[in-house]
């Protein structure tokens, strides 16, 4: 089992709402995120720890990896900043990759809400390790008239019952 | 399913490449196709393929046109994607990318990535080339 160590705040993201199946979400390795209390909108960090199956040859993070969690960023923070709970598709991404990232570091994701219009929602967003900028994206997404399109909403594992989890400090 | 004539699959595929694997290419008369068939492992909460994974191949496609067309390696600068369309789980999805200009030290490519009925993504990138001694393995 991989040892995440995630900082004090942080909680594990609950993508699959036991399905058996896991998604690319969960595929990819442990998300974490750090949010305000439940309900509220006014922070969203989302983490994780760079491990060697997100790297690339060259031994550093993988820039697909990086353009995955800046997509999450753009569309649940923005989303939770926003106050929108719906699902929200991605329109455009514009990705610089300004640094790069190591296996063991930890990286952060965050994000501004540039505007949100009744049916765009326009963010930026910045990974960083520690106070190194390491992806600076561009994001637009669609947010669907009505309710939106129907999926099984994420969780934050807020009580971590698995004994290998840091309870909540 | 097995994957269509001319693809050979990239077995040298390590890291994040392997573990969202396996991928296939084909190279033609200069041009070259990447493919993959998409599994559930790559799906988002609607069922269709995550942007993260679309963008992460398609990136993949673009940098290995750069190698294909002028024989150096580069690292991705710059990518827009534009999202045009769902890509299917369980499709036969290829990209491909096409060098509109370089420099000494840059590239711009076109990208592409696409399913059998429609264009899924549109992509731009700007790339910046390692000097040619430098010998990095490939980017698969």
């Amino acid at each position: 089992m991989q040892n995440d160590d995630p900082p004090a705040g942080f909680l594990k993201i609950d993508f699959a709402r036991g399905q058996a199946e896991p998604t690319f979400n969960t595929h990819i390795g442990n998300l974490y995120a750090k949010r305000g209390a439940k309900g509220t909108r006014d922070e969203f960090v989302m983490g994780f720890r760079v491990h060697p199956h997100m790297c690339n040859p060259a031994g550093g993070l993988h820039g697909g990896m990086m353009m995955t969690v800046a997509d999450l960023v753009g569309g649940m923070g923005a989303g939770t900043l926003a106050g929108i709970r719906k699902f929200l598709p991605t329109v455009n991404m514009t990705f610089d990759f300004v640094a790069p990232a190591r296996a063991g570091d930890w990286v952060e994701g965050r994000c501004e809400v540039v505007r949100a219009t009744r049916s765009l929602l326009f963010s930026h967003i910045y990974l960083t390790v520690g106070e190194e900028k390491i992806l600076r994206a561009s994001s637009i997404c669609k947010i669907p008239s009505g309710d939106g399109l129907a999926f099984g909403k994420a969780k934050l594992e807020r009580r971590p019952e698995s004994t290998d989890e840091r309870p909540p400090t | 399913m097995p994957a269509p004539p001319g693809f050979r699959e990239l077995t040298d595929a390590s890291g994040f490449a392997a573990a969202n694997g396996p991928w296939f290419e084909r190279v033609e008369k200069g041009r070259v196709i990447r493919a993959f068939r998409p599994g559930p492992q790559h799906g988002n909460a609607l069922g269709i393929v995550h942007g993260g994974m679309l963008a992460a191949f398609l990136d993949s496609a673009m940098g290995t046109t750069v190698w294909h067309a002028l024989e150096r390696r580069a690292v991705t600068v710059r990518l827009t994607i534009d999202y045009l369309g769902p890509g299917r789980i369980g499709d036969w999805l290829m990209a491909e990318g096409e060098v509109v200009g370089h420099d000494e030290h840059m590239v711009q490519v076109r990208g592409r990535l696409y399913g059998p009925r429609h264009d899924v993504l549109a992509g731009l990138g700007v790339f910046s080339l390692l000097s040619g001694h430098r010998n990095l393995k490939s980017r698969s």
